[in-house]
């Protein structure tokens, strides 16, 4: 009789974790709170661009040469298709941790500056020549932008970060309005004091 | 629950707390979970083993782990491996995915695979945690639970041997266990579906076909030819997110019996074989499809014992024999594994199979060690010392650091399309010839990010003189403009061009052939 009531409440417990992610995840309520809530808020695909962006991790040495520090020398790990693992670090969190492996199981010339510089490119370039001429009356021309995304030390710390490079161009479509330059250049921020500790109020962001 | 009431209780529950009990306690055979706990190794495996030479990158100190606790704030949440101990733990999960596939000291074996398959995926969020790594962890941790070891397996062979029982012959010769286990995965896998669902619901451009077209044209999964195909055909796209949404939200309501169960398994394979054409994956497919056979109940496998055994009396006489010449070698390989194994079946009790079973383990994974350490997979002790790094080309460099610039006009447009109806937002029936009387919908199909646009839809004729021209403004939270023409008698019939612009320049240009047609007159009307 133990057995079963200590099998119930498993298995009530369970399926109320379960739903409590549905919960949250419809409600946005908790679910980015701790990383146990990636096992229970089913968010898969739930992003999405109109441009592929592939990351370069890249080290400037003394001789002003640069080098590649992702994949490293001793071979490429490619996860799910033919592209290296690095490109996965949407959130580029790692870009550190990487470089830093990189160099550390190398020779190398002393390293001045580590870079990650992000490569874009509209996905519509990504179509084969045959389904490119049925859709396009032009030749298929691909381009790609490149945008210095972070600026690290030999050690991997961080001085330098910009926004992304969608972030980047999504800016220009904002700002690109007169009302709002001039709005926004005459309340430029100013604090006399930083209240993020006490507030969470927008204006202090 | 068709599956199970007459093992449980034949007599009809009365209130919902008895239909609850029957729902989850009910007695059964767990041929399910065995076939779950197969199917689900395999897909375990197909992880594990090619990730295994790059485990001291992936999960170690001495590499570059990526722990998904980071992207939450939690950086030291777990401790990381040393090199070693990273390969030996690989290793682990490895062997014990293995046997828990063919059941070998089953319970122990899924124990630690869920618990290690769940902690090296935590240390690499960017390349091994996904969320088909989720649902597999879930199901790991309940079959753990479970007694999915009792049918199919090595452990129920060895079990009979030791005990002198005659090979199973009807249901009633298996054991029975209660069933949530089995309860539990099929309604993981239903609120799955239903969390997916409400994903979608939260993606606008989900229902336009915009992400899904988008999904299509990326190239971060595996080659998927038939999903940059059907980006020809937008309108589709539109057609299967609705239906999509509809399955994923009355998954977990309707699949427990009858039609509804076989309706729904069915759209769900094949829905889960189309993200495979059209979207490249492979591995998240077979994970949820691997959890569908916690849908197949005792009743499910009796009756497909019976159907092929009235295939083999009634057509055997055919195809058994081609059948007995295929499977040859495999039949031979398995006979003299199993009288190898035979003696040591009949002697082998529990604990002593525990104790095989960790021997073997441990020198696996001191084995696994060694080897990993001499393959030297940063190249680091060769007689030449560490590799060099590879400088990058210093054109390319060059543009590297040129500067960000804005997107060009062209990189805006994604596409425009020409034809005669819309559907769900999107033209349907492309075409490049119209007759008198017909519409000429000309769409103009725009990328995010760009800035409220002017675009105009102008009408030029063979010698590329304007005719026409149309304008409107594309606001920035907008991805489409329509331009209606009338093809008419105002026109001659012939070759035009509509010519698509921004304000300031030209993007592209599609050809059309204009036709009379006596049964319609108009007159020239664009908007």
């Amino acid at each position: 009789m133990i057995k079963r009531w200590l099998t119930g409440f498993g298995i009530t417990a369970y399926l109320g974790t379960l739903l409590f992610g549905i919960v949250s995840h419809a409600a946005n309520f908790q679910d980015g709170s701790h990383p146990s809530m990636y096992f229970i808020v089913w968010d898969m695909f739930c992003g999405w661009s109109a441009y592929e962006t592939r990351t370069h991790i890249v080290g400037q040495g003394v001789s002003g040469k640069y080098y590649e520090l992702s994949p490293g020398p001793w071979g490429d790990y490619q996860p799910y298709s033919n592209i290296s693992r690095h490109h996965y670090d949407s959130f580029n969190l790692n870009p550190q941790t990487i470089a830093v492996n990189c160099l550390k199981h190398t020779a190398h010339e002393p390293m001045t500056r580590l870079y990650v510089v992000e490569e874009a490119w509209a996905k519509k370039y990504n179509l084969p020549e045959s389904l490119w001429k049925q859709r396009y009356s032009e030749p298929k021309e691909p381009y790609s932008y490149f945008h210095l995304r972070t600026v690290m030390t030999p050690e991997g710390q961080v001085t330098g970060n910009s926004v992304n490079w969608l972030g980047y161009q999504t800016n220009f479509t904002i700002s690109d309005n007169p009302r709002l330059q001039r709005e926004s250049r005459t309340s430029a921020p100013m604090f006399m004091v930083r209240p993020m500790s006490e507030t969470s109020s927008p204006s202090a962001n | 629950m068709t599956s199970t009431s007459h093992h449980y209780n034949n007599e009809t529950p009365s209130g919902l707390r008895a239909r609850i009990g029957k729902f989850f306690f009910a007695e059964e055979t767990p041929f399910g979970l065995a076939l779950v706990r197969i199917v689900i190794c395999i897909a375990c495996l197909l992880v594990t083993v090619p990730r295994w030479i790059h485990s001291r990158e992936l999960f170690s100190t001495d590499g570059a782990p990526t722990p998904l606790a980071l992207n939450y704030g939690y950086p030291d949440l777990l401790p990381i491996p040393s090199g070693g101990l990273a390969v030996a733990l690989m290793t682990i999960l490895t062997f014990c995915c293995a046997t828990a596939c063919i059941g070998w000291c089953t319970r122990a074996s899924l124990a630690i695979s869920a618990v290690l398959y769940t902690y090296l995926n935590l240390l690499d969020s960017i390349s091994t945690m996904t969320k088909y790594s989720v649902i597999t962890s879930h199901v790991l941790f309940l079959l753990a639970f479970s007694h999915c070891g009792a049918v199919w397996s090595v452990d129920a062979w060895l079990r009979r041997r030791r005990l002198g029982l005659p090979h199973p012959r009807s249901l009633a010769d298996h054991p029975k266990f209660a069933a949530w286990p089995r309860r539990l995965i099929q309604l993981l896998i239903g609120v799955v579906y239903f969390g997916a669902s409400v994903t979608k619901m939260h993606t606008p451009a989900y229902f336009s076909g915009d992400q899904l077209w988008h999904w299509m044209i990326t190239n971060v999964n595996n080659a998927n030819p038939v999903g940059e195909w059907m980006t020809l055909y937008p309108a589709f796209l539109v057609v299967f997110a609705y239906l999509c949404v509809i399955w994923e939200i009355l998954f977990v309501f309707l699949s427990w019996r009858g039609w509804g169960r076989v309706c729904m398994l069915a759209m769900g394979v094949g829905f889960h074989v189309m993200t495979t054409l059209t979207l490249g994956l492979y591995l998240f497919p077979l994970t949820c499809i691997a959890t569908y056979f916690a849908f197949v109940n005792s009743e499910d496998i009796v009756a497909a014992a019976a159907r092929w055994r009235h295939l083999k009396r009634r057509h055997g006489e055919t195809w058994l024999p081609r059948l007995a010449a295929v499977t040859r070698l495999p039949r031979a390989f398995s006979s003299a594994v199993i009288s190898l194994l035979k003696p040591v079946g009949q002697r082998l009790t529990p604990a002593g199979s525990l104790g095989v079973f960790g021997l073997l383990l441990t020198v696996v994974s001191v084995g696994a060690v060694e080897v990993e350490y001499r393959l030297d997979i940063y190249s680091e002790r060769g007689p030449d010392g560490p590799l060099a790094l590879k400088e990058i080309d210093p054109d390319v460099a060059k543009l590297m650091f040129a500067g960000s610039v804005r997107l060009r006009e062209y990189d805006k447009l994604l596409a425009f399309d020409i034809g005669s109806n819309i559907f769900g937002g999107m033209i349907t029936g492309v075409r490049d010839t119209f007759h008198y009387g017909d519409s000429v919908i000309a769409q103009c199909t725009l990328s995010p990010p760009h800035e409220d646009m002017w675009i105009e839809c102008n009408l030029h004729d063979a010698n590329n003189v304007l005719i026409d021209r149309v304008g409107q403004i594309v606001v920035r939270s907008q991805l489409r403009g329509n331009f209606l023409y009338r093809a008419c008698d105002a026109l001659d019939p012939g070759t035009y061009f509509l010519v698509l612009r921004t304000g300031t320049q030209e993007l592209t240009r599609r050809k059309i052939e204009i036709l009379p047609n006596d049964a319609a007159r108009c007159r020239i009307n664009a908007n």
